[in-house]
């Protein structure tokens, strides 16, 4: 699915949280509960029954006060990867499709390299998944779980809601975004559920700037219906506007829920992905 | 509005080729998108495309029939005949023939005409001339080019229409002649195509535009009314349209109504009706169709059934057939012929014929002297002259009324000079051949023997002795039938000091001597009333309007000309056209359409 460059590519690469997160079990993530751990978090005083050995004493001889000293917990997050495997997602030049999964095999190689557990599942159907896998043996299921996936159905903005199998972590939707329902409500959903959300638009070249023109008859993939057009550029240019204003209206759901949102096409190659990523700030080396 | 480029109205099938698009699906080719979430409705999809589809309202669809339209139009070179598109001096001619009285447009043809022409002085712009000129009994100038509306007005104003005939090569003429001298001219004809026009095209000095004005053929009128030797009257209905009616036709004598009969004509044909019911005594029997149609002057036609009153004519003369069998033509005259060696002077003759001969002593009148001996008669005759040829005097001349003389020849004639109060009725290229006095005494003279002349042999010969008997004999016209608008000598009787003549309307024209011409302008009857030194002596004759020419009111084509090709010419315009304003009309609602189109969802 990733060739040995690309693999080499996410070698040098990680995962970046936006909040620190906390799990079951110990990993390379900060975690919101203080804990022994080299990384230095903060200064409390002293109270009765605390353990004395946290007592800063280099702090106590400059402060003459009982000063606790706190480090930050490093734990291993969940990374839940959402794959939006409707039939729009196989449209586009090159089809979104490939783009999609193989973002997703990206991503989940990147999560299970900092030690996350890692799911990936489906959009559309709450059942179509993976365990929570570990460490980068996983890296071949959930390759072979993608491998086996094909595009098909509809997808919508509430299917999200529906995906019970989400841990607290980092949850990223990976999708075209092309429905008619609000992402706002299911997206604000994730962060009360204690998910960062990171939506990941992908779309084709030509649904990014359409090449049509002239009289057409346009098919929607996942619902059939059938709109006939004869595309002038006053009409793309009003294309380009809606798609515009969906957009923002995504990355507004996005932020709103303490998350991000970013865009690529389906023809960038990996590394102009990450690189999407980095500029995001998603993805570190 | 007249249609230059008729042929253009080919261009209307784009009206039903777009509607047909409209039914028709385009075709599409397919493709499947992810979504039609930005792909919004959109005016222009509203057009169609896949076989047949129920037309949907579009304001593409409208703006697109009524560029075509608009462009159909300016193809067809619409034109009206507005000030700003006539020439620089136009000269607009007003077609006064009978049939313009028809009022199948109101109120009249003429009154729609003369409206017309109101219409483009109201519109003339700064710097153009137009001129007036009137088909009636003779083509007349009623304004000379002007530029003063008030002028015009005034001219329009004054146009009255004619109850016969007129001649459109007059009015060609005139307008030639008022155009003479104005470069960039125009004439427009304002008429319903019944004025009589030129055996060949005339040549004009500027183009012609025809006005047509009329709508219908339908007509209905009286062709002929006679009443036969046993007193039964003969009147023959005539429909000249194609409709069948029923109709009435009103039968009165001296203007009481005596019988109403039904007639029942057919389109196209003609429907006689007898009747014998004339009660003694009558002298007009009027006969009138009702109900009336669009043209009323041939729904009524009068037949006199008085007899004249018996006149008595002394033909003095050694032998002349000729001119005794012209005489006795007329209704009600005696002709006494009399030796000249018998001739002795009386006054029991209304008409004294001298032929060949000249009493001596005072000539008695009125009288007409033929051929008279060298030196004598009121107009002396000196040496014989060959005038060969017959021209006529004065244009217009009641004594030459449908008298032909191109065909008359004169061999041999007496040199005359026209005495003073007398004129020329016609005569040889430097002599006359017939004098009359003019006034009292009614005297005229023929220079020639008539049977030095093959006049005695043409069809104009009766007819100029009719004519000269109206002239000469005192009453001549009492109960006889003329035409509208031609003039009716009304010869007095002697020492009448006036003669007042009242119309069918009851308008009265009175007339001093020497008596002109009277011109009856509406069919009807007339009475007149001479004033005598002790009594007044009441008669009547009656003006007929029977012409089948006329009585066929459908509006005839244009007349065929030839444009004298003056540069000038091609620079002039008759009309305003319109398909610029349609072309840009059209560029307007393209434009429209263009943006409706391109406009966003």
């Amino acid at each position: 699915m990733l060739s040995p460059a690309e693999l080499s590519l996410l070698s040098r690469l990680d995962l970046a949280y936006r909040r620190p997160v906390s799990g079951l079990y110990s990993g390379e993530r900060r975690s919101p509960r203080a804990a022994r751990s080299p990384e230095f978090a903060d200064f409390r005083p002293y109270v009765p029954g605390d353990d004395f050995r946290q007592i800063d004493w280099r702090a106590f001889a400059r402060l003459e006060r009982l000063m606790l000293r706190l480090y930050v917990a490093e734990e291993e997050s969940s990374l839940n990867i959402v794959l939006d495997s409707s039939a729009s997602m196989e449209l586009g030049t090159p089809p979104k499709w490939g783009s999609a999964r193989r973002l997703a095999a990206a991503l989940a190689l990147l999560g299970l390299a900092g030690m996350d557990r890692v799911a990936v599942g489906t959009l559309a159907d709450r059942s179509r998944r993976t365990q929570f896998l570990r460490g980068k043996d996983g890296a071949a299921r959930i390759w072979a779980f993608l491998e086996k996936l094909e595009p098909a159905g509809e997808a919508s903005a509430p299917q999200l809601s529906q995906l019970d199998w989400l841990r607290p972590g980092m949850t990223v939707v990976i999708s075209d975004f092309l429905t008619e329902d609000s992402w706002a409500t299911p997206v604000a959903g994730l962060r009360r559920r204690r998910q960062e959300p990171l939506l990941w638009q992908v779309l084709a070249p030509d649904e990014e700037n359409p090449t049509l023109a002239g009289d057409w008859k346009l098919v929607e993939a996942e619902s059939e219906r059938i709109r006939e057009l004869t595309i002038t550029p006053t009409l793309v240019d009003h294309y380009l506007a809606a798609l515009a204003e969906h957009r923002a209206g995504i990355r507004r759901a996005a932020e709103g829920a303490g998350g991000r949102m970013l865009h690529t096409l389906s023809s960038d190659d990996l590394e102009h992905l990450m690189l999407a990523g980095m500029q995001t700030g998603v993805i570190r080396r | 509005m007249t249609w230059l480029a008729p042929l253009g109205a080919a261009a209307l099938l784009a009206v039903p080729a777009i509607l047909l698009l409209y039914f028709l699906k385009v075709k599409r080719p397919e493709t499947r998108v992810a979504s039609l979430l930005f792909w919004r409705p959109f005016v222009a999809d509203r057009q169609a495309n896949a076989p047949w589809q129920r037309l949907r309202s579009s304001w593409l669809l409208v703006l697109q029939l009524l560029a075509a339209l608009a462009i159909a139009l300016a193809l067809l070179r619409p034109g009206v005949t507005g000030a700003a598109g006539i020439a620089d001096t136009t000269i607009v001619i007003l077609d006064g023939s009978a049939s313009m009285q028809a009022t199948d447009v109101g109120p009249t043809r003429f009154g729609a005409a003369v409206d017309q022409a109101r219409g483009l002085v109201s519109q003339l712009p700064a710097g153009k001339q137009m001129a007036i000129v009137l088909l009636g009994q003779h083509a007349q100038l009623l304004s000379a080019p002007s530029g003063d509306p008030a002028v015009l007005m005034g001219a329009l104003d004054r146009a009255r229409p004619t109850a016969g005939e007129v001649d459109l090569g007059e009015g060609l003429s005139l307008a030639n002649a008022v155009l003479t001298g104005h470069p960039n001219g125009s004439i427009l004809l304002l008429g319903d195509g019944h004025a009589r026009a030129p055996a060949a095209p005339p040549k004009l000095l500027a183009p012609l535009t025809y006005e047509q004005v009329g709508s219908t053929g339908e007509n209905v009128g009286i062709e002929a009314i006679a009443r036969t030797a046993g007193g039964t009257v003969f009147v023959r209905v005539a429909d000249y349209g194609k409709r069948d009616r029923d109709l009435r036709l009103e039968l009165r004598a001296d203007g009481r109504l005596v019988d109403v009969l039904p007639v029942r004509v057919t389109g196209g044909s003609t429907a006689d009706v007898t009747w014998s019911g004339l009660p003694n005594g009558a002298q007009v029997l009027e006969a009138r169709l009702t109900p009336g149609d669009s043209f009323a002057l041939d729904d009524t036609a009068w037949l006199v059934t008085g007899a004249p009153s018996v006149r008595q004519v002394e033909l003095v003369t050694a032998e002349n057939g000729f001119l005794q069998r012209a005489l006795e033509l007329r209704p009600g005259i005696k002709v006494t012929v009399v030796k000249p060696a018998d001739y002795k002077p009386s006054k029991a003759y209304d008409l004294f014929v001298f032929d060949g001969f000249v009493p001596p002593g005072t000539l008695p009148s009125p009288a007409l002297l033929v051929g008279p001996p060298q030196g004598q008669g009121p107009a002396p005759l000196g040496p014989g002259i060959a005038p060969g040829i017959v021209l006529p005097g004065t244009r217009g001349d009641p004594l030459l009324q449908d008298v032909v003389l191109k065909d008359v020849h004169v061999q041999v004639a007496g040199r005359a000079t026209p005495p003073p109060g007398w004129r020329v009725v016609f005569g040889g290229a430097d002599d006359p051949l017939l004098l009359a006095s003019v006034g009292e005494p009614r005297l005229a003279e023929l220079t020639f023997d008539i049977h030095h002349s093959d006049l005695p042999l043409r069809a104009a010969f009766p007819i100029l002795i009719q004519n000269l008997l109206s002239y000469l004999m005192p009453g001549g016209f009492e109960n006889q039938v003329y035409a509208p608008g031609r003039p009716v000598t009304l010869a007095a009787e002697t020492g009448a000091k006036s003669v007042d003549v009242i119309d069918p309307g009851g308008r009265s024209t009175r007339l001093l001597p020497p008596f002109p011409p009277y011109s009856p302008a509406t069919p009807g009857v007339y009475t007149v009333r001479q004033q005598l030194p002790d009594s007044v002596r009441v008669s009547r004759f009656v003006v007929d309007f029977a012409d089948q020419a006329l009585s066929r009111i459908l509006p005839g084509p244009k007349p065929a000309v030839q444009v004298v090709d003056r540069p000038a010419n091609r620079a002039s315009r008759g009309v305003l056209e319109l398909w610029p304003w349609l072309a840009a009309a059209a560029l307007l609602l393209l434009a429209a359409e263009w943006f409706v189109f391109h406009r966003g969802p």
